[in-house]
């Protein structure tokens, strides 16, 4: 079987989520399959600057063939497009000049797909609001595996991506919500796909003492590890962190790893760490008590996942339907909304051994059970095989015509993502696995599954739900 | 292969933190009820805050300096694509719709549209939010009203909390006093024995009293200038008083309880059964400690901050 993993970037030093989530699939199927990494010159995603030699390279192992991006990213005219489409009604058109403002846009990729597809069985293509994945999936229809990595951003409601969403062969989805987000707002229940999510490789002896005497650090501590930055929840979880310093009895002291583009505030109990390599990124996690996950918007928390896998519990923002959903379909971890519940949530998690043993514990089931290699490579291999077993029907929509494409017509981003369900989802299988007590039959849905259903069946009164999501991404896009 | 397949232990995430949530719902408290919150108004603020400091009819106030504006709404325009070219009579629109290529060669009308699109927004929205600023002036009012509310039942609680303190510390007065009067009773008893008749002279009981702490010392350890007061005060009490009545008559001073009953006059004082006769000669000493119970008295104003014959508070 030869497949391609088509990605916006693809480098050893390339560490996005997407892109760090495309490497390590690549890789991993490169052990039962013939893969082949088509991607663009760039290594930053905000220029898209061509920095990498065109051609044909080998990244651990894995043969990868690059093409040139045509032009950089002009910011102020992304902006531009971004403010049209996400807030005001506009065309097809505008989607497309955004879709070409956002770029990476690489013609001779897209080119390559269209003329080279036949040569692979399947093409993974990651990130669907990227150039790449909406031309290259409309240029492979037939064998396109869509891995979108959606979040919940305004991005998801423009019109052009429903299509792709309907067209392509099987969606490999990082969650749950991912799933019925991208259900409800492409109509697309009959195209095959599965939750995946993905793998990591956590070191089985973390060094939690090491740690703490290579960096001096004392007590127990809470950790953040990612971008320390306002779209990720950071100036939030500072301000809620000072609520929980101010509240007597606290003891923890919070540790941050990763690039800052905040200012930190100056608290001897809140340090800095910066940005970590591996070993003591996994190191910082074993020492911690728990991790926070302050963010709004996660397709899937890499970093979640691993602070399970090491048996630590989280914190994570209950307004991120995912990672409510993950803590709640793991056990695994508890979630806040609002400072109140933050200072006591930590608090629980602190003050309570027994709690915080047995979520880490449950962190590392839930891992081992659903995100171990083994299971997602599996997971992967049985799909290929279903789709391999099918006959491809291609049912791609085609791009319409020059007048309708300039039609106004279409509703702004925010819009339409506002009047998205929201909510963690539960999977029937999920919940029955979750209730063993209960029959198939009888089994009924969580209270909030059932809100959700209920909102998606009834949409008067879904359209009245809280706008989120949307309107706070734009903020800082 | 089932997407999820989830195993949950003993923790449940979700009684969790609904056990989290109420937790957070304790700590902030009931809230009142409109009823509660118009009678604290209405009557405790008056008798129990400074009416200089808070108003009680604050809200009233507000809405006395400020009455509810209601600002003129002016109608918006409704701007489309085909607004510019609109016209109630058929054949012009014809035309224009004819003409229009024409006219954009000379101008592009289309960002025209799209600022007249954005300002109709904007108005719409600025018009919203006028309704919501009036809304929330109220919500303002009402906060306002209800942190006088919450003052009022804190001012509540505190002189509760005062009176509490008050009958605890009268309590507490008393009880020692009546574990005075048991010790002294105490330790008249093995000399006497038959208390009316065979009851040593005052003179004999100081005296034994006096010669027992002398021997101390030596067994206990050396005791602070608190302890040593303390003793003294204990010592004059029962010289002066020598009996449990004469000791609680000190509290109420001696022209106000006959000799003999003035234990049992008092709502708190022990029951008869509890506290033993006094033996003759702590009646023939009443009178004297009248002398030596000022500088009682003056020891239980140091010890308790108020005087001998002010009231405990207890009732």
């Amino acid at each position: 079987m030869k497949l391609a993993v088509v990605v916006q970037r693809y480098g050893q030093a390339i560490n996005g989520g997407a892109e760090l989530h495309a490497r390590y699939i690549a890789e991993h199927l490169a052990r039962h399959a013939d893969v082949e990494v088509l991607t663009t010159c760039a290594a930053d995603y905000v220029s898209w600057r061509n920095e990498l030699p065109v051609g044909l390279d080998r990244v651990n192992g894995v043969p990868v063939r690059r093409f040139r991006v045509k032009q950089e990213r002009d910011p102020l005219l992304f902006a531009r497009w971004s403010q049209r489409v996400f807030d005001q009604p506009h065309s097809l058109a505008d989607e497309l000049d955004w879709l070409d403002a956002e770029g990476p846009a690489s013609p001779t990729l897209v080119a390559h797909i269209e003329k080279h597809a036949s040569a692979f069985d399947y093409l993974l293509f990651f990130s669907y609001r990227y150039y790449h994945a909406y031309h290259g999936a409309r240029a492979a229809a037939s064998r396109a595996i869509l891995v979108p990595t959606a979040e919940r951003d305004a991005a998801v409601g423009l019109s052009i991506f429903k299509p792709v969403f309907r067209g392509v062969r099987a969606l490999m989805y990082n969650s749950p919500e991912e799933r019925a987000m991208i259900h409800a707002v492409s109509g697309n229940e009959r195209v095959p796909s599965i939750v995946v999510g993905i793998g990591s490789d956590v070191p089985s002896n973390p060094q939690p003492a090491r740690f703490r005497s290579k960096f001096n650090i004392r007590g127990p501590f809470a950790v953040y590890v990612g971008r320390i930055d306002e779209n990720k929840g950071c100036k939030e979880l500072f301000e809620f962190f000072d609520a929980y310093i101010n509240a007597a009895g606290g003891q923890l002291s919070l540790v941050l790893v990763g690039n800052s583009l905040l200012p930190i505030p100056k608290h001897p109990r809140i340090r800095h760490l910066g940005f970590l390599d591996d070993p003591d990124k996994f190191d910082a996690m074993a020492a911690a008590e728990l991790l926070v996950m302050p963010s709004y918007f996660e397709s899937l928390s890499m970093v979640a996942l691993e602070a399970w896998a090491l048996g630590r519990p989280v914190l994570a923002n209950a307004k991120c339907d995912v990672l409510k959903g993950q803590c709640i379909r793991s056990n695994a971890g508890l979630y806040y909304d609002g400072a109140a519940e933050f200072v006591e949530t930590l608090r629980a998690i602190e003050q309570n051994r027994w709690l915080s043993a047995s979520l880490g514990r449950n962190g590392r089931a839930f891992f081992r059970e659903h995100y171990d290699w083994s299971v997602i490579e599996r997971k992967y291999l049985d799909m290929l095989a279903r789709l391999s077993k099918e006959t491809a029907v291609p049912h791609m929509d085609p791009v319409p015509g020059w007048f309708d494409r300039r039609k106004r017509d279409r509703a702004p981003g925010t819009q339409v993502v506002a009047a998205l369900p929201i909510g963690p989802a539960f999977g029937q299988e999920a919940h029955i696995a979750a209730h063993p007590g209960v029959g198939a039959a009888s089994a009924e849905p969580p209270p909030e599954a059932r809100n959700r259903q209920s909102r998606v069946e009834q949409p008067g009164r879904y359209q009245r739900a809280r706008p989120r999501g949307g309107s706070r991404r734009m903020s800082g896009a | 292969m089932a997407d999820f397949n989830v195993r949950s232990d003993s923790v449940k995430v979700e009684q969790i933190m609904e056990q989290i949530r109420a937790r957070i719902r304790e700590k902030r408290g009931v809230d009142y009820t409109e009823q509660q919150i118009r009678e604290l108004a209405a009557v405790k603020l008056e008798k129990f805050l400074d009416p200089k400091g808070v108003r009680s009819d604050l809200l009233q106030q507000f809405r006395r300096a400020q009455p509810i504006y209601t600002p003129p709404v002016p109608g918006n325009y409704a701007i489309g694509e085909q607004t510019l070219y609109e016209s109630h009579r058929a054949p012009l629109r014809w035309i224009r719709r004819l003409l229009r290529p024409v006219l954009k060669l000379f101008f592009n009308p289309n960002p025209l549209i799209q600022a007249l699109y954005i300002q109709s927004q904007l108005n719409t929205t600025s018009a919203q939010r006028e309704t919501a600023r009036d809304q929330f002036d109220q919500l303002h009012y009402e906060v306002m009203h209800n942190l006088v509310i919450e003052t009022t039942r804190m001012g509540i609680e505190i002189k509760n909390l005062k009176m509490r303190v008050e009958s605890l510390t009268s309590r507490l007065e008393f009880n020692e006093r009546r574990a005075r009067a048991l010790e002294s009773v105490v330790a008249y008893e093995p000399v006497t024995g038959d208390r009316i008749r065979e009851a040593p002279p005052p003179a004999v009981a100081a005296a034994s009293e006096i010669a027992a702490p002398a021997q101390e010392p030596a067994a206990v350890p050396p005791e602070g200038p608190g302890q040593r007061s303390r003793r003294r005060r204990r010592r004059r009490g029962r010289r002066g008083g020598g009996s449990a009545v004469s000791i609680m008559g000190a509290g109420q001073g001696p022209d106000v309880l006959p000799p003999g009953q003035p234990a049992s006059m008092r709502s708190d004082a022990p029951a008869p059964q509890d506290l033993p006769e006094p033996p003759p000669s702590a009646g023939g000493s009443r009178t004297e400690p009248l002398d030596q119970g000022a500088p009682l008295a003056s020891a239980e104003r140091e010890d308790t901050g108020r005087g001998a014959g002010e009231p405990d508070g207890e009732q």
